[in-house]
């Protein structure tokens, strides 16, 4: 199937400077001279393309509050810290698209007239920073950054930063910290980074696969952009799927394509013809759906509207064999682990929730004690700087929704 | 009947003191003898703005901004003294919240 960011939909090897620029890659760029920051951003808002990092927020609107703030310099930060468990994406987009990502960070940091991009990479992919790096002196040799970008007369310099690998550090602002020198601690908000980013400063904060879908938006315009997708999620997005599968890795097809489609064409189905218990569509925060959820279109919307969310494309399958609570006893572990302890009701709530699912695993629960979950949920919502907090919310009470039983069978044990 | 004194230890509560103020309960508790009384740490009660927080249990008391002068009069109460009206200033539906989860369990 066509794809966006890769010609056939899945990654097939490094894509070097001549073979990028053979399938139209830097003609945008070339055509700088003619385009406006403006112009630029209005082919990203006609696109309709929605950041890719989980939030699903309009790029092009970002792009236009970046460029408002009178304040100077601004900034654009490739977010390639990629620590949500399972993905996958940002990790083969560097690796085997470093150029189509470049043009993509060039293009939008001139259309924020940004004087510096960094390039954030979690420092434990060395391929892709490799790769990334490779990709950046080729570009800057061949004029596409440094002084004069393409002839343009516009300067950008480019600069990659190892992203420590744990999960707050992969949050918008925890990046900037880390960029700024400091520990990964995501900032109270607002003031947002399009108006008080990195240094103070307007500051353009993109996922990775949010800002390779820049070039070809440009290049071949937003019309053809929205010939994939639906009208409100129009693009392709890139899937992820785990060791689970027959087929596990990454997949990019147009948005609102049937989770089936995903689950049984690329991934195969589960290893040795297992059953589908329970599918979390969207990472660890999203809310679990039932194996009848199969024929929903991978949307943001059609998601949010069955209970669930796309995140970033993680799409986790429990066959027969699992358990649910121990899934949802991982999930809670997890956040309270990577809480930072910054905002004490995240602490609490996550050390909390984690107490209680334990208390389940162990055949200590009852029905008061499954309330509790929603209850504990509830007093801590939207109480931290970063939605880390929000994030226990949705697995654990789809699964205590949707799987009732078997947390009585738990607690029975 | 055993009682719990639980005295909050999340990173709030022991930047106010609350470390402190577990330990010279815990003492305190020992020289007067009160076997059914054991003075423990918690995770959390989530009121981090009032503490240093605790809790005795089953009695469902809750003391919050409790300091060192403040504890006579806690260890008068784990004792059968009066309870310590002045530091019993925590929202009802918050003290229903953690309530109910001591009720199941989570300790």
């Amino acid at each position: 199937m066509e794809g966006i960011l890769f010609p056939r939909g899945v990654a097939e090897g490094i894509e070097g400077l001549d073979a990028y620029r053979s399938r139209g890659g830097y003609d945008a760029l070339g055509r700088l001279k003619e385009l406006s920051p403006q112009d630029v951003i209005a082919k990203v808002e006609a696109s309709g393309l929605r950041g890719r990092g989980g939030a699903g927020f309009p790029a092009g609107r970002k792009l236009a509050l970046t460029l408002e703030c009178p304040e100077t310099p601004h900034y654009v930060v490739m977010n390639g810290g990629e620590d949500e468990p399972g993905s996958k994406k940002d990790r083969v987009l560097m690796e085997n698209v470093p150029h189509l990502l470049l043009e993509g960070i060039i293009l939008a940091a001139y259309a924020v007239r940004a004087e510096k991009a960094y390039l954030y990479i979690n420092h434990g992919y060395e391929a892709a920073t490799g790769a990334v790096e490779t990709a950046m002196r080729e570009a800057r040799e061949a004029g596409y950054w440094g002084e004069d970008v393409a002839g343009s007369g516009f300067a950008l310099e480019l600069v990659t930063v190892a992203a420590p690998s744990n999960y707050v550090a992969g949050e918008d602002t925890a990046a900037l910290e880390v960029i700024e020198g400091k520990d990964p601690l995501p900032r109270q908000k607002p003031p947002f980074p399009v108006t008080e980013g990195l240094f103070g400063k307007p500051s353009l904060v993109n996922n990775v696969e949010t800002l390779a879908n820049i070039a070809p938006i440009v290049a071949r315009g937003p019309e053809w952009f929205r010939s994939f997708g639906t009208g409100d999620s129009p693009g392709t997005m890139i899937f992820s799927l785990g060791d689970e599968m027959e087929r596990p890795g990454v997949y990019e097809l147009p948005l609102g394509t049937p989770l089936r489609y995903l689950v049984e064409e690329c991934g195969g189905g589960l290893k040795d013809g297992k059953r589908i218990k329970a599918i979390l569509p969207g990472g660890p925060s999203s809310g679990f759906l039932l194996p009848d959820s199969l024929d929903l279109p991978l949307d943001h919307d059609s998601l949010r509207e069955a209970g669930s969310s796309i995140g970033c494309g993680v799409v986790k399958l429990l066959t027969e064999d699992d358990s649910v609570v121990d899934e949802v006893a991982r999930i809670a572990d997890f956040f309270a682990a990577e809480s930072c302890g910054q905002c004490p009701a995240c602490r609490m709530e996550t050390n909390m929730l984690a107490a209680l699912i334990k208390k389940v695993q162990q055949g200590e629960g009852s029905d008061a004690l499954t309330e509790q979950f929603g209850k504990v949920i509830a007093f801590n919502k939207g109480k931290g700087f970063c939605s880390l907090i929000n994030m226990p919310g949705p697995p654990i009470e789809s699964a205590v929704r949707l799987f009732p039983e078997e947390f009585r069978t738990a607690a029975a044990l | 009947m055993k009682r719990f004194c639980l005295v909050c230890q999340n990173v709030d509560c022991k930047s106010r003191g609350s470390e402190e103020l577990m330990k010279e309960l815990q003492e305190r508790v020992a020289a007067k003898g009160l076997e059914d009384v054991e003075v423990r740490s918690y995770m959390c009660f989530g009121a981090c703005q009032e503490g240093p927080n605790m809790v005795v249990y089953p009695d469902k008391c809750w003391y919050a901004g409790v300091k060192k002068e403040d504890v006579d009069d806690v260890v008068a109460h784990l004792a059968g003294g009066p309870h310590v009206d002045r530091l019993d200033k925590i929202d009802p539906s918050l003290k229903e919240l953690i309530y109910q989860l001591l009720d199941t369990g989570v300790f």
